[in-house]
Order: structure tokens, then sequence, then C-alpha cells
């Protein structure tokens, strides 16, 4: 045992040892870096300028690492840009090879490669990229149907929309991402969601409907109107909302109407659409939601509605002394945010 | 009579010896775990879509809860770092559970605040509350009033007036970095359905510039009690939180910063009042929650959010802060000792737990007894002083080298340390917290039991400078 021990100490005392030097080495060897890395940045800078305004300068002289800070520096940059300057910035990266090696890529074993890609892709801004992301997003790996997700919104691929909607759906990729990459595409998106609106999964339909709000134009009320007796409530509660966001006075009607409805969270939503609506004849019925409603959810988004389609009547409806606590509370912070 | 003296001492030598053993694997096994997973996550931080979340409407939104109990010096600080967080859409509410120091005071005159009659549920219930407030400044910022009732029970006021569906409890000491929300909430925006409650990582804030609720610039701390608490939170957190998480059997969250789903604290019955362990108690009540249900559930640490907070820089509040975080633990296992080795609780109930158990709330008393018994078992000739000295030499390097792998995977991934003279005092503290603080905490945990016997359920007070200037409160993390 004893000798054991020994040996056991040696292990540890060597593996301490060395992963102290280790440490310090790489600390070291990181600062170095860093600052190289800094310096070539700032070098590098102008040529990047001139890339993305059009101009085509002579690239093939970098040396290899300072042809991927370049890049890197370039693929932060399209983030934020748009147009012809973002199409400067793909024509490079076809140009120079970054879109097919990291399409290659795609098809790497290793997850972690292979989610990079998808990711870098979107910053290469190269639509030729997306079919190659569509079919990233059945890959088993979930980061790497993220990063897929993300790029094909950055990418604007108005194709993706409808794998993408499938993907946020069956939970494919985080509904927060898709949704982000749905609205990043835009308008585009809109004629595929409005046929899945009466698709029969109902989670399909109220994460279309969810998205149509977010997307659309007043136009697309018609269709979200019957919805409203949907036989699934999360589906009412989706379309309540997303008529709210579309301000379609037309649905009005059926928000009151919905203001009855026997699940509290889809009152809740009828309550914050009529708010959004601005229905001055709703008001009656949003006090005495406001009033009676038993959910103080639903009681405060109706108190809170009132406050937004009429202030003057809210702080009237607060002068009564059985207004309801809600009422009372929408009124505070009305005043208090005058 | 020394027949039966020298048998106890070889049975608690050779108990303390396999509990050395045990004990070291596991760390190591925890090491080897949390090296993959940081690993791992600190590469999908190159693909993470973080910006993208942060800009969608599809983000729930989050209701911060700040617990403030004569927090006078520091709350104003925290409360604009959480005002400040980048996240789509959040509230901040800060719940004053009856200071007697000027804590509304303060944020009335830097925040506005104004009487509002807020509406609060009566889900949970709880000591009266006396007025709510909003500020005109800040559209997102609610302050609720209440008569004192503890620390668990501020939050559940919170929860009370909280209007969104997770709940994010945060110390009132606490400076939350800008992105740190939205960190913390990644797996639940990854997986809303599947993830229940979420963690994060716990830094040291003694010794860092902090101003207007941000750490400016990260540096250790002069005091040589607190520096060892940072290389002892490396391990806590990076190697332990890390680890369990992995195993699915993560029972600490920490008081200073955790996100919950709402309805499921509404449904537990909130943070439990009848402990100093309110933290770790919900966590476990969670998990029996879920399990009982059949539900398929995750609750995740996050290693990289960063909350910052004050740890104390003397020796009588350490021991008071360890010893009541040891009572929080028991407490908890014993009023859920029937997950310890319990199958239906998965991992949980036949890792976790029984690890909790033997390790964590028993390990003080063999640690200190089994040192002695070790050395009167030599003493009387049933050991060899070679053996002795070997197992001694060994528990100390083993020591060090958990707490170097600790630094290491610190100094590999997050490096927040950026200056070489603060990395090499870190080394150093690793070494020398073998050599009396490690043994000292161990003391004062196995003491909290006599804590537990006279029935002190106290908090105690701890004061703090404040990370702004200074001021006495109530410390809550683990």
């Amino acid at each position: 045992v004893t000798t054991a021990l020994a040996w056991c100490a040696i292990v540890c005392g060597v593996a301490s040892a060395g992963c102290t030097v280790v440490l310090a080495l790489r600390r070291l060897a990181l600062a170095r870096q860093e600052r190289r890395r800094a310096e070539a940045e700032a070098r590098l800078r102008p040529l990047a300028v001139m890339l993305v305004e059009g101009e085509v300068p002579d690239a093939s002289t970098l040396e290899a690492g300072d042809a991927e800070i370049l890049a890197g520096v370039l693929a932060r940059y399209s983030r934020w840009l748009t147009g012809d300057a973002r199409s400067h910035v793909a024509r490079f990266f076809e140009r120079e090879g970054g879109v097919d090696a990291e399409m290659r890529a795609l098809g790497d074993r290793r997850a972690w490669r292979r989610a990079t890609a998808a990711y870098t892709l979107g910053d290469m801004a190269s639509t030729r990229a997306a079919p190659a992301l569509v079919a990233a997003l059945d890959d088993h790996a979930r980061a790497v149907r993220a990063a897929a997700a993300r790029s094909l919104g950055r990418l604007g691929a108005a194709d993706a929309a409808e794998p993408l909607v499938l993907a946020l759906v069956e939970g494919r990729v985080p509904r927060a991402v898709a949704g982000q990459a749905l609205l990043a595409i835009g308008p585009n998106a809109l004629p595929r969601l409005a046929e899945l609106v009466d698709h029969d999964d109902a989670t399909v339909r109220a994460s279309v409907i969810e998205l149509i709000g977010l997307l659309g134009d007043a136009a697309a009320a018609a269709f979200l109107l019957e919805r409203l007796r949907d036989a699934s409530a999360e589906v009412r509660a989706k379309a309540a909302r997303a008529l709210g966001r579309l301000a379609a006075d037309e649905a009005a009607a059926g928000l009151r109407a919905a203001l009855r409805d026997r699940i509290p969270f889809v009152r809740v939503s009828a309550a914050h659409a009529l708010g959004m609506v601005g229905d001055r004849d709703s008001v009656g019925d949003l006090l005495r939601v406001a009033r009676a409603d038993a959910v103080p959810d639903v009681a405060q988004a109706a108190s809170g509605a009132v406050g937004r389609i009429a202030p003057d009547l809210l702080l009237r409806a607060a002068t009564v002394p059985d207004a309801g606590p809600h009422v009372h509370e929408a009124a505070d912070l009305l005043e208090l945010r005058a | 009579m020394t027949d039966l003296l020298e048998l106890i001492f070889e049975v608690v030598a050779v108990a303390a010896l396999a509990y050395f053993i045990a004990l070291n694997s596991i760390y190591l096994a925890l090491t080897a775990i949390a090296w993959r997973a940081i690993g791992l996550h600190r590469r999908e931080q190159g693909y993470a879509a973080t910006e993208d979340a942060f800009a969608s409407p599809l983000t729930p939104p989050v209701s911060v809860l700040l617990p403030a109990y004569n927090e006078e010096a520091g709350i104003v600080e925290s409360v604009r770092s959480l005002l400040a967080l980048r996240y789509p859409e959040h509230e901040v509410i800060v719940v004053n559970d009856g200071s007697s120091d000027g804590t509304i005071a303060v944020l009335a005159e830097a925040f506005d605040l104004a009487p509002v009659r807020k509406v609060l549920r009566e889900t949970i219930s709880t000591a009266p509350v006396r007025a709510t407030y909003a500020s005109r400044r800040h559209d997102n910022l609610f302050v609720v009033d209440k008569t004192n009732g503890g620390k668990a029970d501020a939050l559940n006021a919170g929860v009370n007036a909280a209007r969104y569906p997770y709940v994010c409890a945060v110390d009132a000491d606490a400076v939350l970095e800008e992105d740190a929300l939205l960190r913390v909430a990644k797996p639940i925006l990854d997986d809303p359905e599947l993830v229940a409650a979420t963690g994060g990582i716990v830094r040291i804030a003694n010794g860092c510039q902090v101003e207007h609720g941000q750490v400016l610039e990260v540096a250790l701390p002069s005091s040589r009690l607190a520096t060892l608490q940072v290389v002892e939170y490396f391990r806590a957190f990076l190697v332990g939180r890390v680890g369990w998480s992995r195993l699915r059997s993560l029972l600490i969250i920490s008081g200073a910063f955790g996100l919950f789903r709402r309805s499921l604290v509404d449904a537990v019955g909130g943070w439990s009042t009848t402990t100093v362990g309110e933290d770790v108690e919900l966590v476990v009540r969670l998990h029996r929650h879920l399990r009982d249900r059949g539900e398929d559930y995750r609750v995740e640490f996050v290693a990289d959010p960063v909350c910052w907070t004050e740890v104390p820089e003397d020796l009588r509040q350490l021991s008071r802060q360890r010893r009541r975080w040891q009572r929080g633990l028991v407490e908890t296992l014993w009023r859920h000792r029937r997950v310890v080795g319990n199958p239906r609780y998965g991992t949980l109930g036949l890792v976790g737990a029984p690890y909790f158990v033997v390790f964590e709330a028993l390990g003080p008393a063999i640690e200190v007894f089994g040192y002695p018994a070790v050395m009167a078992s030599a003493a009387l000739g049933n050991v060899s002083a070679t053996f002795l000295v070997a197992f001694f030499v060994v528990s100390i390097l083993l020591g060090v080298l958990l707490s170097v792998t600790a630094l290491a995977l610190e100094e590999l991934t997050f490096r927040r340390h950026g200056r070489h003279r603060d990395a090499a005092r870190l080394l150093a503290f690793a070494l020398l917290e073998n050599f009396g603080y490690r043994q000292l905490t161990s003391f004062w945990r196995l003491y909290a039991f006599v804590d537990l016997a006279r029935r002190r359920h106290a908090w105690g007070v701890m004061d703090r400078r404040g990370l702004a200037s200074t001021s006495a409160g109530r410390s809550s993390r683990r």
C-alpha cells in the first residue's frame, strides 16, 4: 500500500507540475498570438474596407495567416452589411474558395466542424450555400441544425421558409433561432406560412400563426380570424396575439368574443390584442374583465389594454371605489409614466 | 480497553483511507467530465446564435428577482447591472425584506420610485407586503416593500409579483455581466419544454473594479482569505457543478444566480422558508416534483454567464457562512431522504444524492476525525510511519492536483484573470489552500452539526463593504 501511495504521490506531483508548466507556456503563447492578431487586423482593415466597397485588390499575395484574419474580419463585417456591400463580401468568399471549402466542411464527420461551417456560411453571405444549409437542417447534431437555421436567415433564403417552419415546429432547431431566421427572411416567407395555417398538427398551426403575426400585414388578418375559433386553445391564443400585432380592426368583434374563452391564456391574449388594435368599443368589455375575471393575469392584461386604448377612461374608471385592484394598478402606472 | 481503542482507531483510519480514495476518485472523474463538457461548451460559443436569440421576439421574457435585506451599500449598483442586462424583454423586481437601513430610500432616490398599487398574485403565501413601487425612469423596475420574512419569503413575494414565465433569482450584492441572463437562458431557449431550471457561475468580485453595475477590470482580492475562495469557487463551479450537471444530478443552483420556470416554482410552493438552504432545497424539490410525475426534464448549469459577488474577508464571517451552507445542505438532505439511494430518482437518487450525503454532509466528520485517527493508529504501531508520511503527501498532492486542474480549466477556457501576476498568485494559492484552509472549512462544516443540534436557524449578518461602498447585509451564495 505504501508503495502504491508513493507512486500515486509521484504521479500527482508530476501531473501538477506538468499542468503548471503547460499553463504558463500557453498563457505566454496566447498573449503573443493575441497581440499579433490585433496588429494584423489593424493592418488588414483598409483592405477589408476596399473589398466591402467593391474594389478588387490583389489578395493573392497575402500570407496564409493574414488571409485567414482578413476572412474573419470580412465575415464579422458582413453581419452588419446589406445590399451591394454584402454582395461584395459574398463575391470575395466565392472567388477565394471560402464558400466551397465551408460547404465541403458541412460533410465533416466532426459535429463541431459542421456547425462552424454552417455558421460561417451565413457570414460569407453567398446564397449559393442555401441548398446545402437547408440540407443541414436535417443534420443529426442539434448545434449544426441551429447554426444552419441562423445562416439561412442571414442569407435571406426565401426557399428555406418551409423547411425552417417545419424544423421549428418539430423542435429540431431552437424556437428563438428559427423564428429570428424567418423574420430575417421577411415577407418572402409569408406565402408558404399561409399555406400551413390549416395544417393538421395544432403545434404547426400555432407556430405558423405566431410567425404570421410577426411578419405579416393587415391582409393576413382574413385567414387568421377563423383561427380564433380553432379547437386548440394554443392556436386561438396565438391567433389573437397575431391579430393584435397586425392591428386588424376587423378582428375586434372576434377578439371581444375571445375575452369569454374558457381558457385563461386565450383571454389574456385577446385582451392584449384588443389593446393593440385600439378598439374603443371594447373598453366596456375590457373593464368588465379587469374587474371581474378571477384569473389575475387576465384582469391585468385587460386593464393594461384599456390604458392603451383610452387612458382617460381608465383613469376615470379607477376613481370608482369598486374598480378592482388591476384597474388601480394600471391607472397608477399610467399616471406615473405620463 | 487498549485493544478496543486500537480497534476504534483502526476502523476510523481504514474508513478515512477508503473515504479518501473514493472522494478523490469522484473528484478526478468529475474533473474529467467537466474538462470535456467545458471544452465542448467553449467550442459551441463559436457557432452559438446568441445574438440571434437576443434579437428574436420569440425569446421568452424573464422576471429578475432581487431580494434585499439591509443592502443599502450595494443595491443601487446591483439594480443598475440588472437593468443593463442585454435581454429582449425583462423586468426587475426588488423585494425589500423589511430592511432596517436605508435600502428603500437609496432605491427611491436613485430610480425615482413612486408608490403604485401593484397587484400581487397570492399563489405562494408570504409575510405581509407594505407597499409596492414603480420607477418613473425605468418601465421595467418594480420594488415590493414587505415585512421581514427571510430571503426565501422575499423571493416568494417576487414570484407573486412576477409577470413573466421565467424568474431569475439574483443576490442583492451580485453584479451580473451584460450577457449573463441571455447565456444562462440559452438551454431554455434551445429546449423550453425540457429545461426546468438553469444556474450560472458565481465569481468573486473582491478586488475587481466595479462601476455603474459593471465589472470593469477583473483582479484578485488583496485579502488572502478571499483569494483562497477564488480557487475554491473555480473547483466548486467549474468542476463540481459542471460535472453534476452532466450527470443530471445537479442539486445546487446558487441562490446568487438561478433561472427557473415560474409555473414550476408556483407548483412546488416556492422557496422554503424553513431552511437556511432554500436554494438547494428548491432544486431538490423540483427534481422530486418532476421525477414523481415521470416528466422528462433537465436542470442545467451553464459555465459562462458570470455573476460577480463579494465574499467574506475574515474568518468569523466565513465560518458563519460555511456553517450556514452546511446546515442548509444537511436540512435539505434530511427533508428529502427518500431520494437517497432510490432508483425512482435515477442518477440523482443513486449517485448524486448519496454522494452529497456521504461526502458533503458526513464527509467533514470523517476528514476532521480521520487525520488524528490515522496518526493515533501510527502511534499505536498499527500503521507504519512510512505509510503515514506517504498518505499525507498523497492527500496534499491530490488536493494540489485537483486545484491546479480546476485552475487549468479556467485558464484554458474563460481566462478571466488576464494579469500574469494574478495567474501566478492563483497558482500559489492552489498549493496553499491544502495547508490549513481546507481543513478549517471541514471543521466549520462539522461544527454546523452543533448549530443544528442547538436548533440555530438564523442567517446571521455578513458585514459587507458593498461593491461600491460599505454595508451590512445577508449573503446567500454557495
